[in-house]
Order: C-alpha cells, then sequence, then structure tokens
C-alpha cells in the first residue's frame, strides 16, 4: 500500500480546497497514531518526532468541538483518509450517528457492518469495499482477507448469537467491541471516529411519534450512551496482545459542541483520558484565499472588496461562502459590487440553498408547524432585542406551546441557533440566521405580503454592507488595540507615544524610520502594567464621530497585590476631525460609567489611567483638558509606534536567547559565593573572555550573591543562577525568593545610597562597574538580577564605567 | 568557619600580613583584629599583601577602608603590594586608593616604608 497517496476515501473536498486545518488534522493523526507500536516511514517524514512525544501521553480519546458548519466532518473524514492511505498500523473507522441509527438493534447492526467494511476495505487496500457495508453481515464478512477471515466470522457469529438471545446490551456492547477485538486478533489499531455524537442526548431529540415509541428511543439512548462511555473508559480489557498495541482503541468524537460536552459524565479517568480538539472558524486572510480560489474555479468574477463583504456578512460560515458562489456560478452571475452581491445573498436567504438548509434545520428542531412557529416567535424576539432576554419574556412569546417551550427552546440552544444562560435568552452569532429568521418571521407569522418586484431584505443588506465594510476599518483599529493590550507586560515605553502634543511638536517633520530611531534613545518613559483583563466597555456611533470604550485591567510594579491593581480606561476614537471637546465630554460621561460598572467587577483598583486613543488627533482645547486631567492621548500613528516598539522589545529578547545554558543553586551560608564564582570562572573560560574579564565576572557575581543573601528574608535560604551563554554574551541571572530587595533600577540605587552609609552598599557600585549592562527584574516571589557582560566590550563601554 | 587562618610576619619591625585568596567579611575582621593587636603592640609599619588574594568582595573593602582609618588613626603606615588589575580596578572605584599607598611588590613597600619616618 503506499505511502503517499492522498486518496479521497470518505472526504468531499479536494486536497487544495481543504485549508488551514494542518493543525488539528496533525493532532488527529497523532491521537491514532500514539498507541501504536512503530512510527512508519510516512509518519516520521512529516515529524515523527511530535508523534513520538504524543506517544507517553494520558490522553487516548478526543472530543472535537466546534461550531456548526465550521468544517469538523471533513476534518474527520480527511483523518480518515490520511490514515486509509498509508495503510500502516492504524485502521481509521468513520461512523456518521444518524437519527436512523438510535435505535439501538439498528445501530448495532449498522455500527458492526460499517466497521468490518472499513475494515476489510483498509487490509485489502480497496476503498470500494467499504460500499459493502450495506450488505447482510454473512456477506460483509465473505470479503475479509484470509488472514482476517476467521476472527471476523467469529465477531459476525457472536452477534448473531447476541441478536437470538435478544439482549439488546449484549448486542449494542458486541458491535461497539470489535474494533477492540480486530485489535486483538489482527495486530492493529483501530482509530474510531464517531461524527455527530451530540446525537446520542435525548435533550437533542425531537418531538415527534408516539410515547410508546418515544420511551422506546429513550431506552435506546440511555443505552447507546452507556456502551459508548464504557467503551471510552476501557484500557485493554482484552488483556494486551503482548505485541505492544493498545487494544482498547482511540476514539474521536465529534458533533454540536453544546449537547456534547453534556453527554459526558463528571468521570475523573474519562477526562484524564480525554483531549479537546477545538475547531476554530477559518482566519479572514485564509478565508479570502478560499474564496478567491473558489472564485476562479467557479469563474465567478469577485473584487477585493465584495471578497471583504463576504467574509464579513456571511460571518466567516464556509457552508454560506460556498453556497452564494455556487448560486452565482451556476446562473452566472458577477459578484464584483455590492449590489450584485446584495442580490445573490438575498436570492440565498429567501429561497436558495441557504434557505432550505436553515429550513431544514429547523424542522429538524420543530418538526410540527405549531413547534416551528413557536421556535420562530422565540428567535424572531431575541434577534430584534439584539440582546439577552429573560427566558420567562421568550415562553410567554412562544404562546400557546408553552408547556414544551422549555424542551424546545434547549434544542434551539443545542444547535446554537440561540443561547441560553443562567435564565437568559441571547441571539445567535450568526446573521446569516438572523435575516433568514426576520424573513421568515414576515412573510409565516406577521403575514406580510412579499413585495411584487424586489426585496425588503435587499434593501436592508445595501444599508448594511457600507456601515459593515466602515466598521471593518474600525474592528482592525480595536483589535489591534486589544492585542497591544495584551502584550503590556511591566515594559517601559517612550512618554511621548502617551502625550500627542510632545510627540506632534518633537517629531512632527520627521520619517517613521527616524522618529523609531528617537522614540529609543528618549529618556522620558511611561512603565506599562502587566494586563490580565480586557473589557469591552460599549460603542458609540454619532454622524462623523464614534467610538470605542475598553476596561484594562491588571497589576502595576510587579507586584501581584490589590494595591498594584491598576485599571486603564481607554477610548479609541475614529472621527474625520480632531476631537472637540464637545464630543470629549460625551465620551467622559461614558467612560465614567464603564469605569463605575469595572470598579465594581474588579474590587476596585487603586490606579486608573485614562487613554485617550484619536484617530486625527486632538484639539487644542481638548488637549489641554487631557493634559489638565493628566490623561494619556495618542493617536493611531502613536498606536502604531508603540505597537512596533513592544515588538521590538520582545525579539530583543528573543534574540538574546542564549546557545547554551547552565543553572547553580547555592545555599544562603558564608562563602558558598565562592562556588558560583568557581563555576562562573569555568563557564566564561570556555567561551574565550579573557583573565580580565573573568576576574570581573566573578566578582561582580560574589557581590550579586551576597545582595541576594542579605536582601532577602529567602524561605528556603538558598540562591538559584543561571549563565546563558550567547554568541557575544554572557547573561547571568541571580534569583532568591523571599522579600524583594529592588523592584527596578531606581529602587536598587536607593537602596545603594541608603545602604552605602553602612558597611554595605557598594555591591551593586561594583556590579554596576564591572558588567555592562545590568537590570532588576520583580519576579512572582522576589527579585532577579540580570547582569550582561559582551564578549569584546565597546571602548566606549569601557570608558565610560570607570 | 570563624578560624580563617591569616597569615602575617614581621620584617624588620614592620608586619606584613597575607588576607589569603578570598577578602571577605570573615578575612577583613580578621585583619582588622590582627591589625589593633600589632598597633596595640607598637608596630607602626603595615603591608597588607594582595598576592593570593584572587577575591574581594564589597564588605571585605569597607573593613580594609576601617583599616586604614584605625592605622592612621594610630599614627601608623599602612601600605597595599601586589594588587592583582581587577583588584586595583576596584579599590580606584571606590576611592581606597587616596588613602593608602600602594606598592607593586612586598619587597618595595617595604623598602618605601624603612625609607620614612613615623
Amino acid at each position: 500500500m503506499s505511502n503517499s497517496d492522498p486518496r479521497q476515501v470518505l472526504s468531499r473536498l479536494p486536497e487544495d480546497e481543504f485549508f488551514d486545518r494542518e493543525a488539528e488534522l496533525a493532532e488527529l493523526y497523532s491521537l491514532a497514531t500514539a498507541g501504536a507500536r512503530t512510527p512508519d516511514p510516512g509518519e516520521q517524514a512529516r515529524g515523527g518526532q511530535a508523534t513520538e512525544a504524543m506517544r507517553g501521553r494520558r490522553a487516548r480519546n478526543a472530543l472535537v468541538l466546534g461550531a456548526p458548519r465550521v468544517g469538523k466532518t471533513e476534518l474527520l473524514r480527511k483523518t480518515f483518509d490520511r490514515l486509509f492511505g498509508e495503510g500502516a498500523q492504524v485502521v481509521p473507522f468513520y461512523y456518521g450517528l444518524s437519527e436512523y441509527s438510535l435505535d439501538a438493534e439498528r445501530f448495532a447492526r449498522d455500527y458492526l457492518s460499517q466497521f468490518l467494511a472499513q475494515l476489510i476495505a483498509f487490509r485489502r487496500d480497496d476503498a470500494r469495499l467499504i460500499a459493502a457495508a450495506d450488505e447482510p453481515l454473512a456477506a460483509v464478512s465473505r470479503a475479509a482477507a484470509p488472514e482476517d477471515y476467521l476472527w471476523v466470522r467469529g465477531v459476525v457469529d457472536s452477534f448473531n448469537r447476541a441478536l437470538q438471545s435478544g439482549d439488546i446490551a449484549l448486542l449494542v456492547r458486541c458491535a461497539l467491541r470489535a474494533p477492540a477485538v480486530a485489535a486483538s486478533r489482527a495486530q492493529i489499531q483501530p482509530f474510531v471516529m464517531i461524527d455527530n455524537f451530540h446525537l446520542l442526548s435525548s435533550g437533542g431529540q425531537a418531538i415527534g411519534g408516539s410515547t410508546a415509541s418515544r420511551v422506546n428511543e429513550i431506552a435506546s439512548l440511555v443505552e447507546l450512551r452507556a456502551e459508548f462511555m464504557r467503551a471510552l473508559s476501557a484500557r485493554d480489557s482484552l488483556g494486551g496482545s503482548g505485541a505492544g498495541i493498545e487494544t482498547a482503541p482511540a476514539y474521536a468524537l465529534c458533533g454540536l459542541r453544546r449537547p456534547m460536552v453534556e453527554l459526558i459524565p463528571p468521570d475523573k479517568e474519562l477526562f484524564d483520558r480525554l483531549e479537546m480538539i477545538r475547531v476554530e472558524p477559518m482566519a479572514p486572510d485564509t478565508l479570502e484565499r478560499l474564496i478567491r480560489l473558489t472564485a476562479a474555479r467557479l469563474r465567478v468574477p469577485i473584487t477585493d472588496s465584495t471578497t471583504e463583504l463576504m467574509i464579513q456578512q456571511l460571518n466567516h460560515d464556509l457552508f454560506y461562502l460556498r453556497a452564494l458562489l455556487d448560486h452565482a456560478a451556476s446562473r452566472r452571475l458577477s459578484l464584483k459590487t455590492f449590489m450584485e452581491f446584495e442580490r445573490v445573498y438575498t436570492e440565498e436567504v429567501l429561497g436558495g440553498r441557504i434557505s432550505h438548509y436553515l429550513g431544514a434545520v429547523l424542522r429538524d428542531i420543530a418538526p410540527d408547524s405549531r413547534s416551528r412557529r413557536a421556535a420562530l416567535e422565540a428567535l424572531g424576539l431575541v434577534i430584534e432585542a439584539s440582546s439577552a432576554v429573560p427566558i420567562d419574556a421568550v415562553i410567554e412569546r412562544m404562546g400557546e406551546f408553552a408547556s414544551e417551550a422549555e424542551a424546545l427552546l434547549a434544542r434551539l440552544h443545542s444547535s446554537e441557533l440561540l443561547e441560553i444562560s443562567y435564565g437568559f435568552v441571547s441571539p445567535p452569532a450568526d446573521p446569516v440566521l438572523a435575516d433568514y429568521v426576520r424573513a421568515k418571521y414576515r412573510t409565516e407569522i406577521a403575514g406580510a405580503r412579499r413585495p411584487v418586484a424586489g426585496e425588503q431584505l435587499l434593501g436592508e443588506k445595501l444599508k448594511h454592507s457600507y456601515r459593515l465594510m466602515m466598521s471593518r476599518y474600525n474592528r482592525a483599529a480595536e483589535a489591534q488595540l486589544i492585542e497591544l493590550l495584551s502584550r503590556f507586560d511591566f515594559q517601559n515605553a517612550p512618554a511621548s507615544l502617551f502625550d500627542y502634543s510632545v510627540f506632534d511638536s518633537r517629531y512632527r517633520a520627521m520619517s517613521r524610520v527616524q522618529i523609531r530611531r528617537s522614540l529609543e534613545e528618549e529618556q522620558e518613559r511611561v512603565r506599562l502594567p502587566q494586563i490580565v483583563m480586557v473589557n469591552d466597555a460599549g460603542a458609540t456611533d454619532y454622524p462623523g464621530v464614534s467610538w470605542r470604550l475598553f476596561a484594562a485591567s491588571g497589576f502595576e510594579g510587579g507586584i501581584y497585590s490589590e494595591a498594584n491593581e491598576a485599571l486603564w480606561l481607554i477610548a479609541l476614537i475614529n472621527s474625520k476631525e480632531p476631537l472637540d471637546v464637545e464630543t470629549l465630554n460625551r465620551i467622559d460621561q461614558r467612560l465614567e460609567s464603564a469605569a463605575r460598572g469595572t470598579r465594581e467587577s474588579a474590587a476596585g483598583a487603586s490606579r486608573v489611567a485614562r487613554w485617550y486613543i484619536s484617530k486625527e488627533g486632538f484639539s487644542a482645547v481638548a488637549g489641554e483638558r487631557l493634559s489638565a486631567l493628566r490623561a494619556y492621548r495618542s493617536t493611531y500613528a502613536q498606536l502604531d509606534l508603540l505597537y512596533d516598539h513592544l515588538l521590538k522589545l520582545a525579539s530583543d529578547e528573543a534574540d538574546r536567547r542564549p546557545a547554551s545554558e547552565f543553572e547553580l543553586i547555592i545555599p544562603i551560608e558564608d562563602e558558598a559565593e565562592l562556588i558560583a564564582a568557581r563555576t562562573v570562572e569555568q563557564i566564561a573560560r570556555a567561551a574565550d573572555f579573557d583573565q580580565e574579564a573573568i576576574n570581573q565576572i566573578k566578582t561582580a557575581l560574589i557581590e550579586a550573591c551576597i545582595n541576594a543573601a542579605e536582601h532577602s528574608d529567602s524561605p528556603d535560604r538558598r540562591i538559584y543562577q543561571r549563565f546563558a551563554l550567547g554568541d557575544d554574551r554572557l547573561i547571568i541571572t541571580v534569583s532568591n525568593k523571599g522579600k524583594a530587595f529592588a523592584a527596578n533600577d531606581d529602587d536598587a540605587d536607593a537602596a545603594v545610597a541608603t545602604a552605602s552609609k553602612g558597611r554595605r552598599g557598594r555591591g551593586l557600585q561594583i556590579i554596576r562597574a564591572l558588567m555592562d549592562e545590568v537590570r532588576f527584574e520583580r519576579t512572582d516571589d522576589g527579585t532577579r538580577l540580570v547582569m550582561t557582560k559582551f564578549l569584546k566590550r565597546p571602548e566606549d563601554k569601557l570608558a565610560g564605567n570607570i | 568557619m570563624r578560624a580563617v587562618g591569616i597569615k602575617a610576619k614581621m620584617v624588620e619591625g614592620a608586619a606584613v600580613i597575607y588576607p589569603g585568596p578570598y577578602l571577605n567579611q570573615l578575612r577583613g575582621e580578621d585583619i582588622e583584629d590582627q591589625c589593633q593587636q600589632l598597633l596595640a603592640k607598637g608596630v607602626r609599619r603595615l603591608v597588607i599583601n594582595f598576592e593570593e588574594t584572587e577575591l574581594i568582595n564589597s564588605i571585605g573593602i569597607s573593613i580594609l577602608l576601617g583599616v586604614i582609618e584605625i592605622v592612621n588613626d594610630a599614627q601608623g603606615m599602612l601600605c597595599l603590594s601586589n594588587l592583582s588589575d581587577t583588584n586595583r580596578e576596584l579599590f580606584e572605584m571606590l576611592g581606597l586608593l587616596s588613602h593608602v599607598r600602594v606598592e607593586e611588590t612586598e619587597e618595595g613597600a617595604l623598602a618605601q616604608m624603612q625609607s620614612r619616618v613615623i
């Protein structure tokens, strides 16, 4: 069997249209192969090391979680194809649960047939044999390879005996144990992928049928769930094969995430062996590539603007995107203007594939017209409210159906058509669904007549599309700000980046490169907090100006205490003109209420900073007002520069990563520092430092050790040292736990000034003189002194030190 | 760890003290004690030979400053000798060299002291 042939067996998308899922595919692949005996050559070529690392882990099963239509099923199918194509020790088995197979007996027969057909196809390297699953079990087993025939017959015979006994639990167990039997008998490792696993949740069942059949269904579900959980918990129940293969198969369970999670019982052992694989929506740039590729293949003309509009309006949903592009292709329509796009969109939502799909989803949840009407009422209410609505209000709106309303709402929640949380119902995050519901509500419930020509939705979407594209720019700025805040980590940033007037007067005529260089030389700095949480405090939109507020909480000074809690209230303002006082007043009012809300929830940060970021700067009066308030004020350009500055700091840090590192821990006791000095001497000599430099390093290290010993109440009485050798430098880090010696360099200098009155205090003076760079850092539980000695110290540095 | 054993010898009425490989608080205080005892016995010429002294820490230097003061107060004479470059750099940085005489060798230091009347 070929190792590299990317055959499409179960997957539906060709390789070049399967985008951006390599990480998830690799996760599933490594889970599948973790229990196998040896990596095959194909696996080694793709990164056998990673798989090797996975081999030691405990997790044997996975939940594949993601939003509806995000591509989970295709991911499982691609995993199947990859494993099938490799034909190594891991046998892939894909099983998609369906409403039909929820009857225990039907499930058992179908599951076993599918497993045996896929196994036989794999063993005989013939994908066509998978279709044999539709044949009777006896016929399926006859296709088995000669070496498998006996045990396959054995499995089928056992199944038939269980069937004759009428013991449904035994029958289901017999089917579910088939992969474990295969592992034991054929020396293979089955990887079982169950799709639509959420169907085993009784909450996911539609209401319908007679009471008796409903009772039978629930009994079957309970039986199936129990047997699945037993299979998931199994470990080598067949006693092992003695060949290093785990006989308990690995499982990947996939389906609607909300009911799926609720299906797993609170069993620590089970969770211990369970990995969560999250399938996130595609990133915009990947989606853009996919759209371009698909549009080119379908010969649908598109533009950059309509591509962006598609991504935004269709909420990154692959199904909707394909439906739109297919629609345009089948009618040879162009999607080059907003009008063209919105026309196709309207047709799709009102009567195309999207409409039929959403209709089918709704029918599945609410099979009869009465419950469907109630579902539309509920959805209509929360979508129009566009915020959380108390569940009682929603039930009341659902009218006479109220007795079964909660169950219906639970099913809508499971399918992610809305969200129920602590007594409130929130609208879906899916704007296409919202459009569908609005249109459906208008015609089905409000009884509006459809226009003779055109559609109301088309006009709405055209108005909306312009604003959507405008807000996209705002969202990009907001995303950049949030990312920037998440990088705040006690760094020192040039102060002019937070003072628009200083920045403007100092750098107005300079190029960006010149500004960057000058910023690095700025003496005045703003010490940033470490941000741990950013809250969206709301947005406001007036003609010509819009803003969004954020409340960022964190800590200052590197100590995690209440006294050091910090709150930054930030206004990100997009306007065509410099920010005027009138708008500033409005923003201030909102910021004040955001501050109150945040203070209440954040238990009151002691240090509050305000930061106004205005795209076009500030009017003179507004600038003076903010200056009097001691608020930070920046433009988007300053924001960009701050982002660059923090990135540079991070990359400088990364560049300093050492080639080799040594660690030493010494006790705090007399002359233990000599051991440190001897150690660093050997390291520095090996790195080609000359004797003079070695002596300087030793002396500085001795001082650092004495400082650490003298100035801390170290609970463990130890000093931790790390010696990191880079290409051109030796970085020595001396840390101790306990009382902090100095939070930063200023504190350290103050400590020196105080201490120098006594016998001590010259230590830091010596360290600074003998080393090239010295800095203090606060750690979570003490202090760290970082000293750097360059291998070839610049001449000016030498002159400046003494 | 108290008994560090500071070596010392008398050469023609002058005392030569050897701090050993590491001048720290322990050795510094021992040197301070020895100097006080020598001064009490009337010895006024003192040489501290750093030939074997590979490392000096800031506490050792602080104590050495105290020793310089004690000797000066007693109208004595102190000379340091055989300083390595790093030790000399340290002493210079911390201002010791403006208070005490430094000679290249022990012999030079002794000769220098013999030539001066106390």
